[in-house]
């Protein structure tokens, strides 16, 4: 009996604790939930409860958004830099990563850290002098490619480390099978590392996926006109006009945005963790 | 996953033993391919991270202003003029409380989040799921709740404390007075973090040996001596290097600050990126902007200090 009652405290302390998290961590999210349903009146009338409402809720603040905003080229804004940059963050990591976990030369380790290293200079160190490169000598500013060019440089440094660990984990036999067999190291890479190393591939790839939809500093600075901006700046931007805040609009462009990006996040996460404490576990 | 890398870390210090002490350097074919393979990489960062770096710091020491002109080197005058300035002082010390505190919070939240979710309970995916999207979510985006939060007049958390009789008809105006705009931008900062801090702190626990656990229980160690004598120096080099990309990301951020106060009340909020981002694009200030935003370097400097040791240690 006396155990058991401890237990049971034990217990409601802990779901007490995990509910005070759980709040913490989803009431704004609910809340921006609310305001997306609700008509514009609800929101503002005193006499309404926030958690209630008077008025019928309806859709309407997505209808406006998908047709009275510029939310859908934004969408396509997103996707098009997101495609690019992966693309463009694989193609220097796979072989990047790949020398640096099994080719054994002068400078590897030093390099491998020095990419890793540029993680930690902010973009709020960088931007400047990139804004400058970017439309002095590039001749990119206020396009989406600008944005293209510089994500890779925290995509790069996170996808590189992360690969690192699984060309680490693919057996060394396979590959030495392949070139007793007569394969070249090139053709060894491409037809038996790669192929085992798919889901590693896939985890980099969502990854700078995922992270190129976090940056919202550099998408300020170098872009400006409505038509190149990606969501994560479109919809803060554009939706706020001087004073008037489309509270509706902007949560529901906030939601429809993020939450598909927090639930891939999500899903990865462990890889993430894993690969900035890298240097610290393995 | 964890008695292997036990394993992996013995073997490997076997092995280290077992080579003879001259390291062999290979320049053979496989330092040829190697070098042709991650070339790309290291340029990449080379142009896009080195050399804005140095362009920084030529800004930093000069004139120079987006207008096309003659700009020339003016030693630390920046930087002097940077000090004596009100704005900026108040910028420095609230990125450095801004910081600091909210550092602490993280970890505080973050430690005991991670406890809760060290334990096996059903549909622990999924809760972690909720939990986690502070951190999941893209910061600009969610920002734009809390701003609606804190809305001058339809704050829920004014609505809130209230109903529950907290607030006494008090209303806050969070935004737009200078003591609770900073509380506001550190709760969002806070909130934004803690998720980030508990994974770290979890990967940490679940990497050391239960074995070793078990051990010291049958010894009579109780939760504190644990935590003193085996948790803290097991998950220290994971903490450090999470908390060093946090202060890194929260020093560096300038995304919570711009959109929820834009700095103001009348530069209550300012944080160094805001300003460096108000002198530098909106002022076309270059060389102000990036002196300013040079004043993070210490502390970042100081992160690839201690990140670079626990490397080391690592190795030896």
């Amino acid at each position: 009996m006396l155990v058991s009652r401890r237990k049971l405290v034990d217990v409601t302390l802990y779901y007490l604790a995990l509910l005070f998290y759980l709040v913490l961590a989803v009431f704004p999210i609910y809340w921006m939930a609310m305001a997306t349903l609700k008509d514009d009146y609800d929101l503002v009338d005193p006499d309404v409860s926030p958690f209630w409402f008077r008025r019928p809720l309806g859709l309407n603040h997505f209808t406006y958004l998908f047709t009275q905003t510029n939310f859908l080229v934004w969408l396509q804004n997103t996707f098009i830099i997101a495609a690019c940059v992966l693309v463009i963050t694989l193609a220097i990591c796979i072989p990047g990563a790949y020398a640096l976990a099994r080719l054994r030369f002068l400078g590897a380790e030093q390099i491998g850290i020095g990419i890793f290293l540029t993680y930690l200079i902010p973009p709020s160190l960088l931007f400047l002098p990139l804004s400058q490169i970017v439309s002095a000598q590039l001749h990119l500013v206020n396009t989406k490619w600008a944005l293209v060019l510089v994500y890779p440089t925290f995509t790069i440094p996170f996808c590189i480390w992360l690969l690192m660990g699984f060309f680490k984990r693919v057996p060394l036999e396979i590959e030495e099978a392949a070139l007793v067999d007569g394969c070249n190291r090139l053709q060894a890479i491409v037809r038996v590392v790669l192929p085992v190393s798919v889901a590693g591939i896939l985890t980099a790839a969502i990854f700078a996926f995922t992270l190129s939809m976090q940056d919202f500093i550099y998408a300020l600075t170098f872009v400006s006109s409505s038509d190149e901006k990606p969501l994560t700046l479109g919809v803060p931007s554009e939706l706020i006009r001087g004073d008037v805040f489309f509270w509706g609009e902007l949560m529901a462009g906030a939601l429809i945005a993020g939450l598909p990006v927090a639930a891939i996040y999500n899903f990865f996460l462990d890889y993430f963790v894993e690969g900035i404490t890298g240097g610290a576990v393995k | 996953m964890v008695a292997p890398r036990a394993e992996q870390a013995r073997a490997r210090r076997l092995a280290a033993a077992a080579i003879p002490v001259r390291r062999r350097i290979d320049l053979g074919p496989d330092a040829l391919l190697g070098y042709a393979l991650l070339s790309p990489a290291a340029l990449y960062m080379l142009g896009l991270v080195g050399y804005p770096f140095v362009l920084a710091l030529y800004f930093s020491v000069s004139t120079v202003t987006v207008a096309a002109g003659p700009s020339h080197f003016v030693g630390l005058a920046n930087f002097a003029s940077l000090l004596d300035d009100p704005v900026f002082q108040r910028g420095l010390l609230n990125s450095l409380i801004f910081t600091s505190v909210s550092e602490a919070a993280k970890s505080i939240l973050g430690i005991g989040l991670a406890f809760l979710l060290l334990r096996n309970l059903p549909g622990k995916k999924v809760i972690r799921g909720f939990l986690m999207l502070p951190w999941t979510l893209p910061i600009s985006l969610s920002v734009l709740g809390w701003k609606w939060m804190f809305d001058p007049q339809f704050s829920v958390i004014n609505y809130l404390g209230n109903q529950l009789g907290l607030l006494h008809n008090w209303n806050p105006d969070w935004l737009g007075d200078p003591t609770y705009a900073f509380l506001a931008v550190l709760v969002t900062n806070i909130w934004r973090g803690f998720p980030f801090a508990a994974v770290v702190v979890l990967a940490g626990l679940t990497s050391i040996p239960q074995d070793i656990f078990d051990a010291a229980k049958v010894d009579g160690a109780g939760f504190f001596t644990r935590w003193h004598y085996i948790i803290t120096p097991m998950i220290a080099p994971i903490l450090f290097i999470g908390m060093i990309f946090d202060v890194v990301f929260t020093l560096g951020d300038l995304t919570i600050v711009h959109l929820l106060t834009n700095g103001g009340p009348v530069n209550a909020t300012d944080i160094l990126p805001t300003l460096a981002f108000r002198n530098g694009i909106l002022g076309g200030d270059l060389a102000r902007g990036a002196a300013t935003a040079l004043f993070l370097f210490p502390v970042l400097f100081a992160g690839v200090i201690v990140f670079l040791r626990i490397l080391r240690r690592r190795e030896v």
